[in-house]
């Protein structure tokens, strides 16, 4: 089985390892070590030392608290900003701006690549500590904010990683 | 050796080894082998060549001045155009196209690739351009597909181009407008106007019109075979005068020869060397094809198993098929090629396990030579299906490549256990041959793709089997095909060096047309027809002639074989037909050129029955001809048959060989041991330094007084 070394992982995060290289990791069957590998590059990156149980965004982590309450899954920007417990949808404690009339949208998409702000609006998912754009959605006004993503830790852990994921404390 | 007569010497130079074959005038061997020398390949040619001459203790000058033909071929153009090291070029085009040379044909961007990665868009990636956009010119110009000018070609927009191009210091220039295959004018015109650029500045560059390589339809191709040949072949074609000097300079009296994608010769001179890039399996249907009528056979499947691909063609009826637009480097090229299926399965293919769902899969990625195998212990440390092969018994460990690698089969019993077998919860040597079986089905299964693409019966076919790997599997690859014969040689392993020895002097000359031939078509516009066909072919007749008189053979020696490329009108694929006569004199002549479309149009496919006469009618979209000038081949020994007991000096004892999921004690011979007449009854292994034959119990091989090994399956 294929294993790569540190520094291969983070060039092929960052973008900067050549094309061949990064197809034949791509032609490969996944190495068994790659995640923990992954987590540990993102863990050298962000602000905070609570461990990543997995990224969910290029800027955002479900990560396992270490101040109170000890071990809370909670959802985090790289900047260490909390935006709560990640059975709940993150982006209700984000900043939120919305783009659904024609200036604003003439910013990103002028003239006739423009959209009919009637039938669609973009929301700007931004992040109140550190200001970066963590995530964008389309979607027709008025639907509620999509929740992306909630994903089975326990399982991952234990079916496709073959670790227990340490209980978290109610 | 006593009494031998030199003949050819084939040399094959690869990026680390220049290997080189002598064969007389008897059909002996003498293989040579030294480092190559890059940018001296001159030093590497000669010293390859004396340690072939020294084999059989000739004098090297005297050899030398004997030869008939020296056949140079390298990886160096190649290597240029992978390594992207090859001239600056600049562009001119249509106005309009400039972005050809970006956007390519979609299948580039996938070829060469295995299935998965071919479903998976992700892994897709254009080849990178051999010229950047930045120096590629437009030049407003149109003409139609029936060679009518519809705009002309801006000549101030050439003028303008150029002098850009030139500012960017281009090192060759090529133009390339669309339909100049049907009317060149506007190149002309744009090559005139580049050349006053160039005189004006006293620049000196060489200039490459699309329709003087390759006049054929479709634009993409005809561009990359222009750019291919602009930017690789300058280097290579020096380095191929280079090693022919060195050649004379030890008394050679001819020009030295390279081989050509469709399996001619041709000088080093020849002006489209970018059609001696794709050679390497050519050896193999040549070869086939010689012995197939040396023991009267002119059907032949040709299978070659390597280290790191089995390629297979067909010998159909005599004919080799060709293809017309093959991919070199994942380039789409107008290049006549004999054709050859190539799927990625060899002793060097790697072995995977998917960690998660337990599916096993080869390849295509191959161990290559460098780190090679496990067993090799050459650093290698992902499986393959070589280390299978060792650890089932079927490598001799001390023997492998005449015993200039010792095996290591415990540390490939090692792997193999720990990332085959473990993972897949199996006994070691059950994964071993489970892993060769697989490489074996799919060996057959694209063999039977290739015969049910041929219209013929297999019963019709004899298999050969050759390569390094060919002999070691051919046993389980062949069986149940329902072949009439299955053969492999001696020398299996230089069987494609061997056929490359065999080939002619041969030119292909072809140019896009696109006449129709309807039911409704008067006699008169048959004759038209007529008058248009033979044109073609008289000039194209008196181009090839003129060329092969001028790389020094006899005009008279030269005969030319007209074809044409037809189809039923509206198809989309054309078949190659052979003219029935090489002057279409009367209006029978033309329906004997239908005809003979449509019978073979019926062997392929099924009975159209006068389809083409009554309905569709038939379109011939290529004219060409095959320009041949004869030469003299090696000829195999033939020895009358013997004992069928081996001499027992042939006797090297017996090995303990694992087979259909059992150990037996195979006997072991010695390939060059044996002789014409001698049966030997499997279990048993015959080795060769370069090659292996397995034979499990049941089966058979009989030795003919060619002394070709003929492969008999018991039932």
């Amino acid at each position: 089985m294929a294993s790569y070394n540190h520094d291969t992982i983070r060039d092929l995060i960052d973008g900067r390892l050549p094309w061949q290289s990064t197809r034949s990791i791509m032609s490969q069957y996944k190495d068994d070590d790659r995640f923990f590998k992954y987590i540990d590059i993102l863990q050298e990156r962000v602000t905070f030392n609570d461990p990543i149980l997995l990224p969910i965004g290029e800027h955002l982590y479900i990560v396992a608290k270490q101040g109170e309450p000890q071990g809370e899954r909670v959802v985090k920007c790289g900047c260490s900003y909390e935006f709560g417990h990640y059975t709940r949808n993150w982006k209700l404690k984000a900043m939120i701006n919305v783009r659904d009339d024609e200036e604003e949208i003439a910013e990103i998409y002028p003239g006739r690549h423009s959209y009919d702000p009637d039938w669609m609006e973009i929301r700007e998912f931004i992040c109140p500590g550190c200001a970066t754009l963590l995530e964008v959605e389309a979607a027709a006004p008025g639907y509620p904010i999509v929740f992306d993503f909630l994903p089975d830790l326990e399982t991952f852990y234990r079916d496709w990683l073959g670790r227990e994921l340490p209980k978290e404390s109610k | 050796m006593e009494q031998s007569t030199p003949l050819v010497l084939g040399i094959d130079a690869g990026g680390t080894m220049t290997d080189t074959i002598l064969v007389d005038k008897q059909g002996n061997f003498a293989v040579g082998k030294a480092p190559t020398t890059p940018g001296h390949e001159a030093e590497g040619f000669m010293e390859s060549a004396r340690d072939a001459t020294d084999l059989w203790n000739l004098d090297t000058n005297k050899t030398f001045e004997e030869l008939e033909v020296i056949l140079y071929s390298g990886t160096g153009m190649l290597n240029t155009l992978l390594s992207r090291t090859g001239k600056r070029l600049g562009l001119i085009v249509t106005r309009g196209m400039e972005d050809a040379v970006l956007m390519g044909r979609g299948l580039q961007s996938w070829s060469g690739y295995s299935y998965p990665d071919r479903l998976h868009a992700v892994t897709h990636a254009h080849p990178d351009p051999l010229v950047p956009r930045s120096r590629v010119r437009g030049v407003t110009e149109r003409v139609d597909q029936f060679g009518q000018v519809v705009i002309p070609a801006y000549e101030h927009e050439a003028v303008n181009g150029v002098k850009e191009l030139l500012n960017q210091d281009i090192e060759a220039l090529c133009i390339c407008c669309m339909y100049s295959h049907v009317n060149p004018e506007h190149e002309w015109q744009i090559g005139e106007a580049a050349r006053r650029v160039l005189a004006e500045n006293d620049v000196d560059v060489p200039i490459y019109f699309s329709h003087q390589l390759r006049p054929i339809i479709r634009e993409q191709s005809r561009l990359n075979s222009t750019l291919i040949e602009a930017y690789a072949t300058a280097q290579g074609r020096d380095q191929l005068l280079g090693v022919e000097a060195a050649a004379k300079q030890h008394g050679f009296p001819h020009s030295m020869q390279t081989m050509l994608s469709y399996g001619g010769l041709a000088n080093v001179r020849y002006p489209r060397l970018h059609e001696t890039m794709i050679s390497g399996p050519v050896g193999g249907l040549l070869g086939a094809k010689h012995v197939g009528e040396l023991v009267g056979t002119d059907s032949v499947i040709v299978s070659d198993m390597g280290g790191t691909s089995f390629d297979i063609g067909a010998v159909t009826r005599g004919k080799i098929p060709i293809d017309d637009e093959p991919t070199l480097a994942r380039f789409k090229l107008n290049l006549p090629t004999l054709a050859m299926d190539t799927i990625g399965a060899g002793g060097g293919t790697i072995v995977k396990v998917d960690p998660y769902t337990h599916k096993v899969s080869l390849g295509p990625e191959s161990a290559g030579s460098v780190p090679g195998p496990v067993a090799m212990d050459m650093g290698g440390t992902e499986p393959t299906i070589a280390d299978c092969d060792a650890v089932m018994g079927r490598l001799n460990p001390d023997n492998f490549l005449g015993g200039k690698v010792q095996l290591n089969i415990e540390k490939a019993k090692q792997v193999l256990q720990e990332k085959v077998a473990d993972p897949l919860g199996v006994d070691v040597y059950e994964a071993a041959e489970g892993m060769v079986n697989l490489l074996e089905m799919e060996a057959r299964s694209s063999i039977e793709s290739i015969i049910s693409t041929q219209g013929v019966d297999p019963s019709e076919y004899h298999l050969m089997s050759y390569g390094g790997s060919g002999p070691l599997h051919m046993a389980e690859y062949s069986r149940g095909l329902g072949f009439s014969g299955v053969m492999t040689f001696p020398f299996a392993a230089a069987f494609s060096a061997f056929g490359c020895t065999t080939a002619d002097y041969l030119h292909r000359h072809s140019q896009s047309v696109h006449i129709m031939i309807g039911p409704e078509t008067s006699e008169q516009d048959r004759g038209e027809v007529r008058w248009q066909i033979n044109k073609i072919w008289d000039d194209l007749d008196a181009h090839a002639r003129s060329e092969l008189v001028a790389e020094g053979h006899d005009s008279e020696a030269v005969t030319c074989e007209p074809f044409a490329m037809m189809r039923y009108t509206g198809q989309l694929e054309d078949v190659e037909v052979t003219a029935p006569a090489t002057k279409l004199e009367s209006d029978d002549d033309l329906d004997r050129l239908t005809q003979a479309f449509e019978t073979l149009y019926e062997t392929i496919n099924r009975s159209a029955s006068s389809y083409g006469e009554a309905e569709a009618g038939f379109t011939i979209m290529e004219l060409g001809l095959s320009a041949r000038v004869e030469k003299v081949k090696p000829e195999l020994t033939r020895r009358p048959l013997g004992a069928a007991e081996p001499k027992p000096k042939a006797n090297k004892g017996t090995r303990a060989m694992y087979y259909n999921r059992d150990w037996h004690e195979a006997q072991l011979w010695e390939m060059d041991m044996l002789e014409p007449g001698n049966v030997l009854e499997g279990p048993a292994i015959v080795e060769h330094p370069a090659t292996t034959l397995v034979i499990p119990s049941g089966d058979r091989v009989r030795l003919d007084e060619w002394t070709i090994l003929h492969y008999e399956h018991g039932d």
